[in-house]
């Protein structure tokens, strides 16, 4: 996903640096009426980028992190809370939190104590699995898989005051 | 009048260019910090990120007002009066809100997520409360601003046009209405209901300053104040496209008037850069999804009337225009550019499936930067330039160069850091064990203040550029002009 995004950024603005470029260079001459064309593009420009992001919408829309693997049932819930300035997470069921079972949907019941945290969870090579925002007065529910076991790491992504640099919490994965 | 209306812009550019000035300062700072080239403690840090923030917006936003009430101010009565205490409660509110930060050690970020201010908090209460005071009175001198603007322009072309729904209607009047009138107006509604919208927030923020045992709705006033500082960046940069507008057909020698496409598209962009803020509060899985949906939509939706109507209407300028290439068109054109490569990221992050990976990285600072630095900043300048007759083109172009090499290295050092996954709001990368992050993280804020000093020393060069082999000749000449 990261690297598509990046990808359709960087071709993208390609694209417009060199169309910018033409555009500057054509000015050297100047044509009475030379503009007409611009106008004539527009029309099928605007249908082109119309009908791509209503397609873009129309897939992106079914992969939106709130209901993702709503019909499964969750192999384990972690309930989370973000204090200033550390992760309580607690398994459900569980004395202590334990390792979470790898491949496996777990689902992630996030809010906060104090002030507005970031619950953002790392894979083991330092890549983003998914996040939600931890809010003090309301519960968000994420569920995530972790594909690859051994040491998670929990980033706070949400800027929570002088210590939010090190708020980091850890899953382990087996 | 024309001579006191220039006077009185003049204040504000002033103002707001000093700012900006300084303001790159504080971020070449924490980058440095970042990148473990110097060390602050991360309350200072903090401090720094706030004011850095808070100030950067708030300058841009109050120069960017100054423009058009300057353009606006050429074909309709403005109040020199509301302009000049506009400028002091701003000047006043701004030097507070300094005093707030850098002294008292304020440090809740730009947007003060409720409760952060009032919570377990790293700087002394009267701190919060001047903050909030010095913001207020900044928002009273926006607002006054932006509604002396509205009222002069309803004034004299009539309230009812001032959208240029004749034109969506089908009827082409007798009078036309200057585009610059279309866009000011958009700029001015939007402007002014951004500013209700973070003044209602600080009024319940001052109450709960006052009175501590007061609870507030975190996800309500999330909302309000993105609704704020979303709409008041991009009124920003409509702006900086007013003046685009108003001087380009200056150069290109071709007409840049009203027409039914632009008229609906302006309508449109009013709408989006309303509802678009929900994009921020993507992570809140709580807040209903129907606002999520919207706030997709309304971003998707602002990138058509934004590159069909406003990117095309420059390319028609330019096209085989026989334009000289001078300081001003080309930063119009590169502003515009910009702001589109900015566009083009924003998008991507409103996109609610990639938002999971990009929130609050460093992609997030890195397309705003984006929009603002070599869109809106350049922009900005296009217009000092033309607006102070500069005779120093070459002085001129040469900092360009320099502010194009700085700023998009610059830019380019976030947009890594984003794609690496790298947290945004991060005094210091250090403790983050996750992957080769931290280092990551260091190395792109060192590159990124080195390019960032390369823009602001540009930029200082381009302030000078402005008086640089200047005449009383000359001097009196603007003024005529």
């Amino acid at each position: 996903m990261v690297k598509i995004a990046g990808l359709v950024t960087l071709i993208l603005d390609i694209i417009l640096v060199l169309t910018t470029v033409f555009l500057m260079l054509s000015a050297r001459k100047a044509v009475e009426g030379g503009n007409k064309v611009i106008y004539k593009v527009r029309k099928p420009y605007a249908t082109l980028l119309i009908l791509a992001l209503v397609a873009i919408f129309a897939y992106t829309i079914t992969k939106m992190p709130y209901r993702a693997m709503a019909l499964t049932t969750p192999a384990a819930t972690v309930n989370v809370t973000g204090h200033m300035w550390y992760w309580q997470m607690e398994q459900e069921g569980a004395p202590a939190l334990g390792a979470l079972p790898k491949g496996e949907v777990i689902e992630f019941a996030v809010t906060a104590a104090d002030v507005n945290h970031g619950f953002g969870v790392f894979d083991p090579d330092g890549k983003i699995v998914g996040q939600t925002q931890a809010m003090p007065g309301y519960t968000n529910h994420v569920r995530m898989v972790l594909e690859k076991p051994g040491l998670y790491h929990v980033l706070c992504m949400e800027y929570c005051g002088l210590v939010h640099q090190a708020m980091i919490g850890f899953l382990t994965v087996e | 009048m024309e001579k006191r209306n220039r006077n009185a812009t003049i204040a504000w550019l002033v103002v707001s260019f000093a700012v900006f000035v300084v303001m790159i300062g504080l971020g070449i700072t924490m980058r440095l910090a970042q990148g473990l080239r110097i060390e602050i403690p991360p309350a200072t840090f903090y401090a720094l990120m706030t004011m850095h923030g808070l100030g950067m917006a708030g300058a841009l936003f109050a120069g960017a007002l100054s423009i058009i009430w300057y353009i606006v101010s050429r074909t309709c009565k403005v109040s020199l009066g509301v302009s000049w205490i506009s400028w002091w409660l701003f000047l006043i509110g701004a030097v507070a809100l300094l005093y707030a930060t850098l002294v008292g050690g304020f440090g809740p970020g730009w947007y003060a997520l409720y409760p952060l201010p009032f919570v377990n908090a790293a700087w002394p209460s009267w701190a919060t409360g001047l903050a909030i005071i010095s913001l207020l009175i900044m928002g009273v001198a926006w607002l006054l601003y932006q509604l002396d603007i509205l009222r002069a322009m309803a004034a004299q072309y009539g309230a009812k046009r001032l959208l240029a729904w004749e034109y969506i209607a089908g009827r082409t009047p007798a009078e036309p209405l200057p585009a610059v009138i279309l866009i000011a107006s958009m700029c001015a509604i939007a402007g002014t209901l951004g500013t209700l919208s973070g003044a209602a927030t600080l009024v319940l923020y001052f109450l709960k300053w006052i009175s501590p045992a007061t609870n507030l709705d975190a996800l309500l006033l999330k909302n309000t104040m993105f609704m704020f500082g979303h709409v008041i960046v991009n009124v920003c940069i409509y702006c900086g496209l007013c003046a685009v507008y108003h001087l380009m057909p200056k150069y290109s020698k071709r007409p840049w008037g009203v027409n039914r496409v632009t008229a609906i598209a302006w309508n449109a962009t009013l709408l989006f850069v309303l509802f678009a803020y929900f994009h921020h509060l993507y992570m809140d899985f709580a807040q209903n999804k129907t606002l999520h949906i919207i706030g997709q939509i309304t971003s998707y939706g602002s990138a058509v009337p934004a590159t069909a109507v406003s990117l095309f209407g420059i390319a028609s300028q330019v096209y085989k225009s026989g334009i000289k290439w001078s300081f001003t068109p080309a930063s119009f054109v590169l502003g515009g550019m910009g702001w589109a490569i900015g566009g083009v990221a924003a998008v991507v992050d409103s996109t609610i499936m990639v938002n999971s990976y990009f929130h609050n990285t460093l992609w997030v600072p890195a397309h705003f930067h984006t929009y603002f630095l070599v869109g809106y900043v350049f922009m900005f300048f296009g217009f000092l330039h033309d607006f102070f007759n500069s005779k120093a083109e070459r002085f001129a172009v040469t900092s360009f160069v320099g502010m194009i090499l700085g700023g998009y290295g610059f830019l380019s050092m976030f947009y890594l850091g984003g794609y690496f996954g790298v947290p945004r709001r991060y005094a210091a990368y250090t403790a983050i064990q996750a992957g080769d992050i931290a280092n990551k993280g260091a190395l792109f804020a060192s590159l990124g203040a080195l390019f960032a000093t390369i823009f602001l020393i540009s930029a200082i060069a381009f302030a000078i550029s402005l008086f640089a082999g200047r005449t009383p000749a000359d001097e009196k000449a603007v003024t005529a002009a």
